[in-house]
């Protein structure tokens, strides 16, 4: 008796759960079926919609209408990577908006860098990319799923007014297509620790000042104090170093990583890299830079050996240094931004003004206009943007830029003064900051060629033709 | 008439075992065919494609992935890389096991308590978080290193080393011997005491009786563990993605490691299927050639 009883709930709980899935995803299609761009099968694969979907079906004939002031509950989701500090505030502004914006729930997910970029590729796969989400340079991998703004910014629905046409342009690409609003600008630089350099009796960095001199410093600190003289996160040295000691050579704008338009090299010569990567391997083998197990240690750039005071110098993105600035002066040290060294004195400086990351709307969304909505809110809201700080870069809104300018931190300050100082150098009229799909391997494989270089496998002009030549490979 | 009938045949339908037996295994059979058989029969076609998670289009390229594995330098090093840590961390912690058990079969009134604490590191250690506590303790500064220094010994730079970095990973596996542990025991009470009595009265020491009753009554579960171990093994992941991501200069590489960089992380997942399906027939080769050999060393009570 039992065992029938047992049998009949089964097979009915069984039965119901299938007919629920079905009944879901059919009402999810019908629902998002006057989405902007007649997105509806892709939507119809969006399963986390779920608990939106109850409200889809009435909700659309409302929109049709205007959305902008409806009291439709909208749940977005959201995601980003970044460090500790990044997650904290931003999910305070979230809830920031939240308060404004009852209707709106925003479901939000965040990740380091690594893991953010994988769990996105498994999202595209499966049409289910977040509402709003979080980009860099490497963009075009992901230009299938990017819903432009340009739309909502011809239709008014989102007022960037407040945004000079020129920081609207550093997340346009060459067609004019705005894949995004940016949050905030950036540049490469290396932080330094200025006791060290004391210490080690090296005269600290002038503004262009050169890879010998950046090497002969990192020795002499290792060798003075014992520590790492140059540490650095693996991600940002091939940007910050490797490609940018290319963009270096010849006159300004005549060589670039890559070209232009992300379609082949932006030199000929292989052996162009060869001093560069001969110095990471010497500072390497000297002990002076981190070898593979040590910068496994490193996970984020709070960690980092310069925060740790195990270091003299790193490699950062700007918008990072307020942050160890702060946490290296609670422990009594102070902390220094210098340039990116050149390949000669008076040659070209490498380095360029870029948008830190950008926030975009995904084309899988249900809601692009909430989405865009949100990003621009992000992006201008002096209230936001008082929360976050200029953590993800300085901001582009003029409004919020001036806001913030009155109560910097020294650290901020420091960032402020070095972005204009990058400014004023001379740059080509038309630079490509972009990473083509395929440049991880390409990454992972040139810091392999170091470690064979560093160990005596191979030598720096093999490594450097290898690394041009799996480079290459990306564009056949 | 005809519903009072069909009403009877839904209820014989319902009574009957196999019915009940369906329903009860449907979770499995479900799991079974949308979590494993459709996603195996998948990555077979997608191994013959150029499939990327971030495109949507998919384009037939015949054999070439397979093409692709014999000039590939860090495919040719994981596998090899792979059949090291195999070779040397299964026989160690089979030995380690069966050590173990056998001297957890002594009766002490604490023999289960020292069984699950034994037990516990196959619990948890294949967890992201005792991965980083491996990393922490074989770091430059870590627990390993600063006990060496106070012993008077330099310290090792584990992870830096291409040579070195892969023991730290296959100790980590070795000290996950609990579950074999576990298995060895209960083969060890099966066997009849009565032996060891016979083989004291005529005479053998505790050497002898191991070696010559312990290990051939034995032998049977030390093929089903042997078994269990490569296939294991030849799947290890985790250790190598959290503490060397594979480094350095793809020391660690894992061959599962590769296979998730290349699908997940350099977007070939055309690639890396074929990658998956090469290393079964990997697998299927050694489990096979494990159990030819098996009849030379495996004895078994009722065959002779």
């Amino acid at each position: 008796m039992f065992k029938k009883f047992l049998a009949t709930v089964l097979s009915a709980s069984l039965i119901m759960g299938l007919c629920a899935c079905s009944g879901a995803s059919s009402e999810t299609a019908a629902g998002s079926a006057p989405a902007a761009d007649g997105s509806a099968v892709e939507a119809a694969g969006d399963t986390a919609g779920e608990e939106k979907v109850t409200e889809t079906a009435a909700a659309e004939t409302e929109k049709e209408e205007e959305s902008a002031e409806s009291a439709e509950p909208v749940t977005l989701r959201m995601a980003w990577w970044g460090s500790q500090t990044r997650h904290d505030i931003t999910v305070a502004a979230i809830e920031l908006y939240e308060q404004e914006h009852p209707n709106v729930t925003i479901e939000y997910e965040f990740f380091d860098f690594d893991n953010y970029f994988t769990k996105l590729k498994t999202l595209v796969a499966s049409d289910q990319v977040w509402d709003i989400f979080q980009l860099g340079g490497n963009f075009p991998e992901y230009i299938d799923k990017i819903c432009y703004m340009n739309e909502f910014i011809d239709s008014g629905l989102i007022d960037v007014s407040d945004i000079p046409e020129t920081y609207l342009k550093i997340t346009q690409d060459t067609a004019g297509n705005q894949i995004g609003l940016s949050n905030g600008l950036n540049t490469y630089g290396i932080a330094y620790d200025v006791d060290m350099f004391n210490e080690a009796g090296v005269p600290l960095p002038a503004e262009n000042w050169t890879w010998d001199d950046y090497k002969d410093a990192a020795l002499k600190i290792s060798e003075a104090t014992g520590h790492f003289g140059s540490s650095g996160l693996a991600s940002s040295e091939f940007i910050a170093g490797c490609s940018t000691y290319i963009g270096q050579q010849g006159s300004v704008g005549q060589y670039g990583f890559f070209n232009l338009d992300l379609t082949g090299m932006g030199f000929e010569d292989a052996q162009m890299l060869t001093p560069y990567i001969q110095m990471r391997a010497d500072l390497i083998k000297a002990g002076a830079s981190p070898d593979a197990g040590a910068e496994m240690e490193i996970t984020n750039i709070e960690n980092d050996f310069l925060v740790t005071g195990e270091a003299g110098m790193t490699w950062v993105a700007v918008n990072q240094f307020p942050t160890i600035y702060d946490i290296c002066k609670e422990e009594g040290r102070t902390l220094a931004l210098a340039t990116i060294p050149r390949v000669k004195p008076d040659g070209p400086a490498g380095a360029v003004i870029q948008s830190s990351q950008m926030l975009c709307v995904s084309k899988d969304s249900q809601y692009k206009e909430e989405a865009a909505k949100f990003i621009a809110w992000f992006q201008t809201s002096v209230e936001c943007n008082k929360i976050l700080n200029g953590e993800r870069g300085i901001p582009v809104a003029d409004s919020v830029r001036a806001a913030l300018e009155e109560n910097l931190t020294e650290g901020q300050q420091i960032m402020y003064d070095y972005v204009s100082l990058v400014g004023t150098f001379e740059t080509p009229e038309k630079v490509n900051v972009l990473s083509p799909d395929g440049q991880d391997q390409v990454v992972d494989n040139y810091r392999n060629y170091i470690q064979q270089v560093v160990s005596g496998e191979i030598t720096a002009e093999e490594a450097a033709d290898k690394t041009y030549a799996d480079a290459k490979a990306i564009f056949q | 008439m005809i519903t009072e009938k069909r009403r009877s045949g839904l209820k014989n339908f319902m009574n009957r075992n196999e019915t009940v037996g369906y329903v009860f295994a449907f979770p499995f059979i479900f799991g079974f065919i949308c979590f494993s058989l459709i996603p195996i029969l998948t990555s077979f076609y997608y191994a013959f494609t150029d499939f990327s998670m971030g495109s949507k289009t998919v384009e037939f390229v015949g054999g070439r992935n397979f093409g692709q594995l014999f000039t590939d330098e860090i495919f040719t090093k994981s596998l090899g890389i792979t059949l090291k840590y195999v070779f040397i961390s299964v026989p160690m912690k089979l030995t380690f096991a069966l050590l173990v058990a056998f001297l957890l079969t002594r009766k002490t009134r604490l023999q289960v308590l020292y069984r699950s604490l034994y037990y516990v590191p196959s619990l948890v250690g294949g967890s992201i978080a005792v991965a980083l506590v491996w990393k922490q303790l074989f770091a430059r500064k870590g627990l390993i290193n600063s006990i060496l220094t106070q012993a008077g010994l330099s310290s090792i730079n584990w992870f830096g080393d291409r040579k070195l970095a892969l023991y730290p990973l296959i100790l980590m596996s070795v000290w996950q011997f609990g579950s074999s542990m576990i298995i060895f025991a209960a083969g060890l009470k099966e066997i009849p005491s009565t032996y060891y009595e016979a083989a004291r009265i005529d005479g053998a020491n505790g050497m002898q009786s191991f070696f010559r009753i312990t290990l051939p009554c034995l032998s049977p579960i030390i093929l089903y563990n042997l078994v269990m171990q490569t296939i294991q093994a030849f799947m290890a992941f985790t250790q190598a993605f959290v503490i060397t991501a594979g480094g350095p200069d793809n020391g660690t590489m894992m061959y599962a490691l590769y296979v998730y960089n290349q699908a997940f992380k350099y977007n070939n997942m055309g690639y890396a299927c074929a990658m998956s399906w090469f290393m079964l027939a990997v697998m299927s080769v050694i489990t096979v050639v494990i159990f030819r050999t098996s009849k030379f060393w495996v004895f078994s009570e009722a065959g002779d």
